[in-house]
């Protein structure tokens, strides 16, 4: 991999910009979701503001760190190891530009639309049917650039990376339109309880289609780069590979466990759910061979740290996922704040620590320079790995609370006394998040626009 | 690296899987699926489906689900959700979390004043909720969302909220009649066997302390923290929370009070307790009600059947 035109900074400026998104919507996202925090603390907080209400900001905050933040991180880095895989520029840098201002008046659009109340009401699906229009386009954007950048390849061979990339695009943008309901413009949604399977297919699609083989495409180039390691196994890779298609497409519905949909689909969800350790520990074994004995090389290298950190991540929040499929567990766990630190450690600390981590491996190249801070990169890993860590002990604790006192018939009312004081300490914890963003913002515009380091 | 995996093999691959997947997890079960209507199902009308669109805008399904599991309790526990009852929604509001209650029930649960009161500032009628004010909709927007949440239920809503408003009338007139009437009325409304039970716990420092307790959690809103029913839900509510000290010489039993707590009183916005509290809890709250602002207890007394030799 020493062709020379892949090499040119110029060559990435759409990777730059992906960066530059994601590390600019990672900032204001965690803004919004430190308001939320702080609402279910004192409810009375900014009160009657109708933009800034709970109910309006929490998909907001959802919103922005799935497509403001996680993905275009990860797209980032994928605009960047695409090309170099495949020995060649990518195909159009200009289409790669107007692709980032899309999806970014896109990202825009949508929260300013959900802060003024007009929303489909139904979860990771609620942007209004033009910012849905703009997303698909997006998507067929991202995949008609890199698709015509492996069609000029120079290297014949794909890796692993490029398989999920592209993956990752097509399935998503076909699932994104399916799931949003594209064709029924003025709600967004099937008729009767068909809805909620199709929605939960949906939902669990965008962290099994797009976060997830996102992230693995990162962790499996920036991996084997950090260690000078070969990749462990070609054949787990691609076991890895088609084994997580097809599992994670079926598992959506358990979040229906407990709701009238047909029990066959949720027989075949649960075992599939317990079937994704398969895929899961095929990737984490690959990577974790891979890494074997150059654990000091990969915490020497700040973008190692970061999406190696990650996968003991994506180990946890799969086991735990698992775990939660199954109904005797759910009984406890389902409705509560367990599942929102299942989501954290989920999406900050698996594919939000590999979009930073693959950000981080990205810039220094493409800018030719070495990261503005070390330091700052440092301090921000410390300070999201204790927030997300933290975040899951915290909601974790308070959803068994929730969940067992529920089962033992203790209302709602009588159940929020008891977890107050979680609600205070997962604050106290999200200001951490809040800081590591900033930081993370800080040093990514330094690093990319007034960077005093040496030309490296 | 292999051969095998080309752009297209992964390309044709992904969408082979996904198509065959989408077939068979969704379209199947939304081509075959049931829409007979359940038995309590029925159309909402427009100013409830203009009242559902704001349910939605304001994101209010984020913390409150519409699905009772069979291994719920509290309001609304005693209807297990069925397919039927989702057939006229677009989208399904299920909800993913539980912040605040589940409302599939909801419909007929209170009076409208409470449910004004209530969206006002959550505070007023339930000191313990963490649900956001929501006095920016403005009245008239608070008036439809109530329209939407006492439809929920359907029918059963509907048969709820005709109890609420066959009792409205009454209790209404009986605190127009005055203070003395009004007591009695309430007094009389209790059947008489629970009229002659006394608080069976003797009165305490600690079973008062836990009853002031519950009495801040669960009643303050509406009687006040001095029991004069001019807390801060009293103007939105009519008949206005009741005055405690009014009763005082009116032989309120303690078994007068659990029973107007447990059950609530129809028509007017004191809700019923049964699902919220247990049974020493009641008796605690009415006893503090009883020292504190009626000033005249029976704790621990004997039970007056035994006094009267039945």
């Amino acid at each position: 991999m020493t062709g020379d035109i892949t090499m040119e900074s110029e060559n990435y400026m759409t990777a730059r910009a992906y960066c530059l998104t994601a590390a600019f919507w990672f900032a204001v996202a965690t803004s919004f979701g430190i308001l939320a925090a702080s609402y279910l603390v004192a409810p009375d907080f900014m009160a009657n503001i109708a933009f800034l209400e709970f109910g309006r900001i929490r998909p907001i905050h959802v919103n922005l760190v799935l497509f403001g933040f996680v993905t275009p991180g990860l797209l980032g880095a994928a605009h960047y190891l695409v090309p170099r895989l495949m020995q060649t520029r990518l195909y159009s840098q200009k289409l790669g530009l107007i692709t980032v201002l899309l999806w970014n008046v896109a990202v825009a659009a949508g929260m300013i639309g959900l802060s003024l109340g007009h929303t489909t009401g139904r979860e990771y699906a609620e942007l209004i049917w033009p910012v849905k229009i703009l997303i698909v386009i997006g998507f067929g954007l991202i995949g008609a650039n890199l698709f015509l950048t492996i069609r000029q390849r120079k290297e014949p061979i794909l890796y692993v990376s490029v398989w999920y990339v592209c993956a990752a695009v097509v399935m998503t943008g076909v699932t994104y339109f399916i799931g949003n309901v594209v064709w029924e413009p003025e709600t967004g949604a099937l008729l009767g309880i068909s809805d909620a399977v199709l929605l939960w297919f949906y939902g669990h699609n965008i962290f099994g289609l797009l976060l997830t083989p996102l992230s693995l495409a990162v962790a499996y180039y920036v991996i084997p780069k950090v260690t000078r390691n070969p990749l462990y196994s070609h054949t787990l890779s691609i076991l890895g590979f088609w084994g997580l298609l097809v599992v994670y497409t079926h598992i959506g519905t358990h979040h229906l466990l407990q709701v009238p949909v047909p029990t066959w689909l949720k027989v075949i969800a649960i075992v599939d759910s317990v079937a994704m350790v398969i895929p899961v520990m095929v990737f984490l074994i690959n990577i974790w061979y891979t890494a074997r004995g150059k654990l000091g090389e990969i915490h020497a290298d700040i973008a190692g740290k970061f999406i190696f950190t990650g996968t003991i991540m994506y180990f946890f929040v799969s086991i735990q996922g698992s775990m939660m499929a199954l109904p005797n567990v759910q009984r406890i766990t389902h409705f509560t704040n367990w599942v929102i630190g299942h989501s954290h450690i989920g999406v900050l600390g698996f594919a939000g620590m590999i979009s930073l981590g693959g950000m981080y491996y990205v810039l220094p190249r493409i800018t030719d320079k070495p990261l503005y801070s070390r330091f700052l990169a440092d301090l921000q890993y410390w300070l999201i790995l204790i927030g997300v860590v933290g975040f899951t002990i915290v909601l974790t604790a308070a959803g068994l609370i929730q969940g067992n006192a529920w089962l033992n018939g203790e209302t709602i009312y009588r159940v929020l006394p008891e977890i107050h004081v979680y609600y205070v300490i997962r604050l106290a914890i999200g200001v951490f998040i809040v800081i590591g963003a900033y930081i993370g913002l800080y040093n990514v515009i330094r690093t990319l626009y007034w960077n005093p380091g040496a030309e490296s | 690296m292999s051969q095998e995996m080309t752009p297209r093999a992964v390309i044709t691959g992904s969408l082979a899987i996904l198509f065959a997947i989408v077939f068979v997890m969704v379209f199947w079960p939304h081509a075959t699926r049931d829409m007979t209507p359940s038995e309590i199902f029925r159309e909402r009308t427009a100013e409830e489906n203009a009242g559902r669109a704001l349910y939605i805008a304001n994101g209010c399904v984020y913390c409150h689900s519409q699905s009772v599991r069979s291994i719920d309790w509290g309001n609304g526990a005693e209807r297990i959700a069925q397919s039927g009852d989702y057939v006229a929604d677009r989208p399904v509001l299920l909800g993913s979390q539980r912040t605040g209650v589940d409302l599939s029930q909801e419909g007929g649960e209170h009076p409208d004043d409470w449910h004004f009161a209530h969206f006002i500032n959550p505070r007023f009628t339930r000191p313990n909720s963490i649900m956001p004010p929501f006095e920016y909709l403005g009245m008239d927007r608070i008036k439809r969302l109530t329209r939407y949440v006492q439809s929920l239920g359907g029918k059963s809503a509907d048969s709820r909220m005709a109890h609420q408003d066959y009792w409205k009338t009454r209790v209404t007139a009986a605190y127009e009649a005055g203070p003395v009437h009004n007591a009695k009325w309430l007094s009389d409304h209790v059947p008489e066997g629970w009229r002659m039970v006394a608080n069976p716990y003797p009165t305490s420092v600690a079973g008062l302390a836990r009853g002031q307790k519950i009495y801040q959690d669960f009643c303050m809103g509406c009687h006040s923290p001095i029991g004069d029913g001019m807390g801060p839900a009293q103007p939105w509510i009519y008949p206005p929370p009741l005055n405690f000290t009014i009763l005082k010489g009116r032989e309120i039993s303690g078994g007068i009070l659990y029973f107007q707590i447990m059950n609530g009183i129809p028509g007017s916005a004191m809700p019923h307790f049964k699902a919220e509290l247990e049974s020493e809890k009641i008796w605690d709250v009415g006893n503090f009600v009883a020292v504190q602002f009626i000033n005249q207890r029976d704790a621990g007394g004997i039970r007056r059947s035994e006094a009267g030799g039945q």
